[in-house]
């Protein structure tokens, strides 16, 4: 993420968290936090528990932020946010939890009277870890038309050209899925498995290889003793944590999304 | 075969929550900005460092990233880094660290250090890795906190042994490992029964004496890498003293461990000037010298040790308030002194008194004005310290004091104070952890400490990587005093300025003749002549020497090979 990409998702983070930006110059930012805000990422709870009890008045930090330190007149104290400095990724993790589960609704713009049905979506992202003594992740999104079983990939992408809206728009009324939604999250994530088995693994191969070897070197290490020891069972034990194989799927977010025909084909 | 594949289904519970409840139910924007963000967090390929990008305050060596990559990519997590003193282990071991939390490979940390290096390393991790790193003090930081810095000795002894058992650690590391190369030790003992499924052992000489230290230290990092302890001494005599001998066994251990030589890293060492500037006492200075000496024939009125008409020397060499200082506590420390005794005191106060200039601050002030630049100037005592803060003032030189027993922030303000506003840091203590001085490339040693590895740590401070001028070092001997023995041994006999850092770390631990301060006292102290003096300083001369040879030899031998010496 370049520094500037990092002021950009700043200013979105705030702004969705429905924050003031007081000031917004190239290289910085001042945001008044809003008390939810100032809850999620203070890390306060006594001044809140307290101000709460008491009844006082709430009084939410402002925080600044350098995202370029050179374009910043000297007078300018904040926080220097860089891709590694632990405040953005408190604030990715936080944007993670506040947008976990969303439902929206296709605003088409049909007129007339007319009534347009809205179909049912499930949509899912999701992270992929292939996990050894080494790991690599990737990132998919899934959308699966809960009437006819439709499964379409990118569907994030799809959507991103879709004007959406929380709240269902006039003359719209929406079908009744006929997978439940929750049979929708187990569909997919058999999909996602049946795909993974089709890959290549050797990644996985070359690990069990290694722990292999690993593990002949322990045993011979240990064979002239009768009794083992608690060492060999904690090494294998690690051994095993160190090398063996696994698969992780994970969903990062997801939700429904009503949208009318045309708008994914 | 099939790899397992696991489902996190903890979302699931709360979308079928949300289904039921009619929400509540995310932003859109907040949704999208989420995809964002777990694009640019996913990592794509097995290979290749992500730390870099985290760090870009950090500016790694070349060689400190391609270890970091070699352990990463090669070694699979466990590895010996034994670069020399100086190169930086502790860059490597972040660097290595940060890759696998970015990754999710690690979360749990335990990283054993000596006592004395604790802070330090808890403070390095936070500050240039942006690891939330604690120094351990309370028992419940074990099971809390994901990344715990605490000394072995702490660690080993319960409650914590059992507590750090019942921890499932992803990553240990250990600092100054070949202290573990003796298998029949608690220390030993307690890092096998660790659960090491990543471990970096951290130590600049990896192989001392016998190859059966290497043996261990191996063994605990990847028992049978070098077979079991039967084969290997059936193979390797158990005292062959050099690795070299044996192309087979040294490929072996190179597996496992990583070592850069100073000259392999292709950093310019910038050169050590040492200047000798001889001190000329005025005559008050010497009556006060020489009466401090006389007491050493006088007897035993002066109850306490040998050791503080010594001291009472070298403070005569410094400053009249550093003598003046210790001899208001010898007198104060008596509970009921002797006439006599207050007599001898009074009269040496007396003496004190008489002294009216310092000629060391005046040859230090004219050198610092010749100078024109920022100095750094050294001294043992604080009475000397404090002294010349005033003196250098009276006469218009700014200076900041530096003291070991300064908190953390203080230091680091007195360094920002001397890099910004002050010519002069006055510093009592080398050790000051960390800090870095490098902008500046004068030191005057105002007096000489007789722990030759202080004075190491002295020139240290601004001998290190990131100098870029020569190191100019003034030291300061007044004639005809213990002092210019002193130095005499020091730079005429074993050429300690001249020395790169780290070797002399290599030397003393070679001769393991425990402390060097002991010695001078004893030959200073005890010698009842001239002639005796002289004969002894000859001899820790020789044993030095000695000691410097067999490292050379070592480093020639090694010179056609690998990494290895």
């Amino acid at each position: 993420m370049q520094q500037q990409e990092i002021h950009q998702f700043l200013e979105k983070y705030f702004l969705a968290n429905g924050c003031e930006i007081i000031e917004n110059k190239d290289g910085y930012m001042t945001v008044q936090l809003t008390i939810e805000l100032d809850k999620e990422l203070m890390n306060r709870p006594f001044y809140w528990h307290y101000v709460e009890k008491i009844g006082g008045e709430p009084n939410p930090m402002k925080l600044t932020f350098i995202t370029d330190q050179q374009s910043v007149p000297d007078d300018v104290k904040g926080e220097i946010i860089h891709f590694g400095s632990p405040r953005l990724h408190q604030i990715f993790q936080s944007t993670k939890n506040l947008a976990g589960y969303i439902r929206l609704y296709e605003n088409h713009q049909a007129g007339g009277g007319q009534q347009v049905p809205l179909r049912p979506w499930l949509g899912l992202n999701v992270k992929i870890s292939y996990q050894c003594d080494r790991k690599r992740d990737i990132f998919k999104s899934l959308g699966l038309q809960l009437i006819n079983g439709q499964v379409v990939e990118n569907f994030h992408d799809h959507l991103l050209n879709v004007n959406l809206t929380p709240k269902i728009p006039d003359y719209s009324f929406t079908l009744s899925p006929l997978i439940m939604p929750k049979s929708g999250v187990f569909r997919i994530e058999n999909l996602l498995k049946q795909e993974i088995v089709q890959e290549d693994h050797q990644w996985a191969d070359e690990a069990r290889e290694r722990w292999q070897k690993d593990l002949q070197l322990l045993e011979h290490f240990y064979e002239d003793l009768e009794e083992k020891g608690e060492s060999y069972d904690i090494e294998k034990k690690a051994l095993q944590e160190q090398y063996e194989p696994k698969i992780k799927i994970s969903i990062i977010n997801g939700g429904m999304f009503y949208l009318t025909e045309k708008a994914v084909v | 075969m099939t790899v397992e594949i696991d489902f996190d289904p903890s979302w699931l519970d709360g979308f079928d929550q949300r289904i039921s409840n009619d929400g509540p139910w995310g932003n859109w924007e907040l949704y999208k900005l989420a995809i964002e963000v777990e694009k640019h967090t996913v990592i794509e390929d097995f290979e290749g460092l992500q730390a870099p990008k985290h760090l870009p305050q950090l500016t790694p060596l070349p060689h400190q990233i391609e270890v970091a990559k070699q352990v990463v990519e090669n070694m699979n997590g466990k590895a010996i880094l034994a670069d020399e003193v100086g190169l930086g282990k502790t860059i490597e071991a972040g660097l290595i660290l940060k890759e696998y939390m970015i990754r999710g490979l690690v979360k749990k940390v335990l990283i054993l250090v000596p006592a004395s290096l604790v802070s330090q390393w808890a403070n390095e991790l936070n500050s240039k890795f942006y690891i939330p790193a604690i120094a351990q003090k309370k028992s419940y930081v074990w099971e809390q906190c994901d990344v715990v810095v605490s000394s072995i000795d702490t660690a080993k002894r319960n409650p914590h042994r059992d507590i750090i058992y019942n921890q499932d650690y992803d990553l240990i590391i250990i600092d100054e490992a070949h202290k573990l190369k003796n298998n029949k030790t608690k220390n030993y003992e307690f890092v096998q029964n660790l659960k090491k499924k990543f471990c970096l052992l951290l130590t600049a000489t990896p192989i001392q004496n016998r190859i059966g230290e290497i043996f261990n230290l191996v063994s605990l990092l990847k028992p049978g890498h070098l077979g079991n302890e039967s084969v290997f001494y059936e193979n390797y005599k158990k005292d062959s003293r050099s690795l070299n001998d044996d192309e087979h066994l040294k490929e072996l251990v190179n597996k496992v461990m990583i070592r850069n030589r100073r000259a392999d890293t292709g950093i310019e060492w910038t050169k050590r000037k040492v200047e000798t500037v001889p001190i000329h006492f005025s005559k008050e200075e010497r009556d006060l010298y020489d009466s401090v000496t006389a007491m050493i024939g006088e007897g035993d009125w002066l109850s306490s040790s040998q050791f503080s008409v010594m001291t009472l020397q070298r403070e005569a060499c410094s400053s009249r308030e550093a003598v003046f200082l210790t001899l208001r506590n010898m007198l104060q420390k008596q509970e009921s002194p002797t006439e006599y005794f207050q007599d001898q005191i009074n009269k040496l106060i007396e003496k004190v008194n008489a002294v009216q200039t310092n000629s060391k601050a005046e040859k230090a002030l004219e050198l610092i004005k010749k100078i024109d630049d920022k100095v750094i100037i050294f001294t043992e005592y604080r009475a000397t310290q404090m002294y010349l803060q005033w003196y250098l003032k009276q006469n218009g030189i700014t200076s900041v004091p530096f003291r070991g027993g300064f908190k953390r922030g203080k230091k680091d303000w007195m360094r920002e104070l001397f890099e910004k506003h002050a010519q002069v840091l006055i510093a009592t203590e080398a050790g000051g952890e960390g800090i870095n001085l490098q902008f500046c490339n004068h030191i005057i040693n105002f007096d000489l400490p007789w722990n030759p590895m202080r004075l190491e740590q002295r020139i240290g401070r601004i001998h290190r990587l990131g100098q870029e001028k020569d190191v100019m070092i003034y030291n300061f001997a007044t004639k005809d005093t213990v002092e210019e023995h002193i130095l005499k041994l020091l730079h005429e006999k074993i050429s300690l300025f001249e020395k790169v850092i780290g070797d002399l770390d290599d030397i003393l631990t070679k001769l393991d003749f425990g402390n060097f301060e002991d010695y001078l006292v004893d030959i200073f102290g005890h010698s009842a002549s001239e002639g005796e003096m002289k004969v002894k300083l000859d001899n820790l001369t020789s044993m030095i020497q000695f000691a410097e040879e067999m490292k050379e030899d070592g480093v020639r031998a090694a010179a056609g090979n690998s990494s290895i010496s």
